[in-house]
């Protein structure tokens, strides 16, 4: 086991510094001049802009502006933005945010997720199984924002229950109505895999066996089929985080939410390479200790799984 | 142990049957199963004379009964002649619009009102069909070809050629696609078209395909009609097109048939944010994103393309399941 970790960390190390490499590249070769960008209207003072220039490395080669950018991360600098921030505060005032926005998303599709798709699953063909399986489908061919319009619509608008958008500091409430549309998709899916897992594990040997042996329902449900029937569903789970993350981008966007997501797009579209870089990088080492702890997960639950 | 063992053992242990167990309480029904007399053989034999079948025409039958292929089958066509010939069904210029109608309600010719610019939307969500469709279908199948490719390659040669495709994979799947495309397209800000839309979801969507396409190649490349092929002296090339490929497919079709509608709203959340398709071409996502600031007042005008939308992914993963379900029957979920 311990083997099998330290074997599966070291071969993260490439694939951070790859997708870094990639995304410093894709950023690198945006178009537009951001110190040009920095006069705005005023003419272009050129001692000054060779200054700025030599500050940010902007004169240097772009793979030696990788280099220096990596060997200042790893001290933990990750530079600064155009506009004299440091990128870390950037990001410590945006992830907070986002982290709130993501755990309430990841418990609202885990819950309800695991709930609807149990009772679907028991009950297969029952009424509100076929409700259950109709929401879920329409969940998953709705793009999330179109979804985020119609709860903002009828949630926001229609029936003022929620607040329609979160501002700089939001609080829980705002952001109830954007964890449900962010956590939506997932939820479907969630309720898909446990209905399809609860009805595949029911007809199993073992369950009959547990019954025979006299065990009560209550128990062979959860010894048995739920304790089967959810692996799968936790690895989901786990590997959710990491898109949680990424698909925060548009329910910033909609619901104005300052977090990662927000922070991202508007670093995209001003070419702030150091953010960029740096968030993606984040968001990408959240994606894969994701991964590597799904993995270890697995193997708690399921016996039947040893790496060696 | 021998047969005769087998059998003698049988007997011992089913002969001695305690009285008790034979006795027939009141009320009690005894049940004994005919015994069944078809000898084993006639119900294992395979029918010799009945026409060969292969797996794509089990498929293909499995398909045909599905109600959900049947349903969804339908409406692909449908979408497909809209995108075809959207002149079928308006008669009007989806960019022909006049100030003075906007927002104005529906009326007859326009059963879907105008929106702020006073386009007509029906004439515009006819339109639209075209613009998702050719970006969903051309994505997904650039998306399989170099899926396929990079991912027989892998599988096919392994070695130091398979490490090296496999860790650049890694790379690109821990990239979220949606992020790598808004940085692509946003560098070719000025000049958006289809085709680097098409291109970029490719770039970012080809590692899926790519893990399925390797795994399977590599099963396929291990069974023995692949060791008995090469014993007949066929060269590893031909083993790779004749054998390895058409045996690798079906799940590599399968994942093509289910990712198609991720495409197409990965296309409609670029259309969007903005970063998408030039303002010209007609888009659903365009068309949601330019009414989103007056959905207080004109819900209606963002509910239509959005409906549009939702209907043509629901059409392409309800077939996706039908595929899914046919061609790989461990899976089934019903």
């Amino acid at each position: 086991m311990g083997k099998y970790l330290l074997r599966r960390i070291l071969q993260m190390i490439p694939v951070v510094l790859g997708t870094t490499l990639l995304v410093y590249a894709l950023v690198f070769l945006l178009p537009g001049d951001p110190v040009k960008a920095m006069f705005g209207d005023k003419p272009i003072n050129e001692a000054v802009a060779a200054q700025i220039r030599a500050e940010y490395h902007l004169d240097q080669p772009f793979i030696v502006q990788y280099f220096i950018y990596l060997k200042n991360a790893l001290t933990l600098d990750f530079g600064n933005t155009f506009a004299g921030q440091p990128v870390i505060d950037e990001i410590g005032r945006a992830f907070p945010v986002t982290i709130k926005l993501g755990l309430m998303a990841f418990v609202f599709e885990a819950i309800f997720g695991v709930v609807f798709g149990i009772i679907s699953g028991l009950k297969k063909g029952k009424w509100y199984d076929t409700v259950i399986l109709i929401v879920s489908l329409l969940l998953i061919s709705v793009p999330t924002f179109v979804t985020g319009f119609v709860l903002q619509y009828l949630l926001g608008i229609q029936w003022s229950i929620l607040p329609v958008t979160a501002g700089a500091d939001p609080t829980f409430l705002d952001l109830l109505m954007p964890a449900m549309v962010l956590g939506s998709v997932s939820m479907a899916y969630i309720i898909r895999l446990t209905r399809a897992e609860i009805s595949s594990n029911i007809a199993e040997d073992y369950v009959r066996t547990a019954r025979a042996k006299g065990m009560s329902n209550g128990q062979v449900m959860l010894r048995h089929v739920l304790r089967n029937s959810l692996i799968p569903v936790v690895t989901y789970l786990g590997q959710d985080i990491g898109g949680l993350m990424g698909g925060a981008m548009i329910t910033e966007q909609i619901f104005n939410i300052h977090g990662i997501g927000f922070l991202t797009y508007q670093s995209i579209l001003k070419g702030e390479a150091n953010l960029v870089v740096s968030i993606v990088t984040l968001l990408m080492l959240i994606f894969v200790v994701c991964n590597l702890v799904v993995d270890m997960l697995y193997a708690a639950l399921d016996p039947r799984i040893r790496y060696a | 142990m021998t047969n005769e063992n087998l059998d003698n053992e049988l007997d011992n242990s089913g002969e001695p049957t305690p009285e008790y167990f034979m006795e027939t309480l009141p009320g009690q029904d005894r049940y004994v199963a005919p015994i069944d007399e078809t000898p084993l053989q006639d119900v294992d034999s395979v029918d010799e004379s009945a026409p060969a079948t292969s797996m794509w025409a089990d498929a293909w039958r499995t398909l045909r009964r599905n109600p959900l292929f049947i349903i969804s089958g339908l409406l692909i066509i449908f979408i497909i002649i809209v995108a075809i010939a959207p002149g079928l069904f308006t008669k009007q210029d989806p960019n022909a619009c006049d100030l003075a109608n906007s927002l104005s309600a529906a009326s007859s010719g326009h059963p879907f009102g105008y929106d702020l610019q006073g386009c007509d939307v029906y004439t515009r969500v006819v339109y639209g069909t075209r613009t998702s469709l050719s970006v969903g279908l051309l994505s997904t199948l650039l998306v399989v070809a170099l899926g396929t490719l990079i991912g027989a390659i892998a599988g096919f040669c392994g070695g130091w050629i398979d490490a090296v495709l496999s860790r650049i994979t890694d790379i690109f799947f821990a990239l979220p696609m949606l992020l790598g495309a808004i940085v692509v397209l946003q560098m070719f800000k000025s000049s958006k078209s289809i085709w680097k839309v098409v291109l970029v979801l490719a770039l970012f969507g080809w590692v899926g395909v790519c893990r399925i396409a390797r795994s399977a190649v590599l099963e396929a490349k291990n069974l023995e009609f692949n060791t008995a092929s090469t014993a007949l002296g066929s060269t590893p090339m031909r083993n790779l097109f004749r054998h390895i490929l058409p045996n690798s497919l079906a799940p590599i079709i399968v994942i093509g048939t289910t990712s198609l509608a991720s495409y197409i709203v990965a296309e409609a959340t670029l259309s969007f944010l903005g970063v998408g398709l030039p303002t010209t071409t007609v888009s659903w996502g365009g068309d949601i994103s330019s009414a989103q600031t007056n959905l207080q007042t004109d819900p209606l005008v963002l509910f239509y393309p959005s409906a549009a939308l939702a209907i043509t992914v629901l059409a392409f993963i309800m077939m996706g399941d039908a595929v899914k379900d046919a061609l790989d029957p461990k899976s089934r979920t019903a």
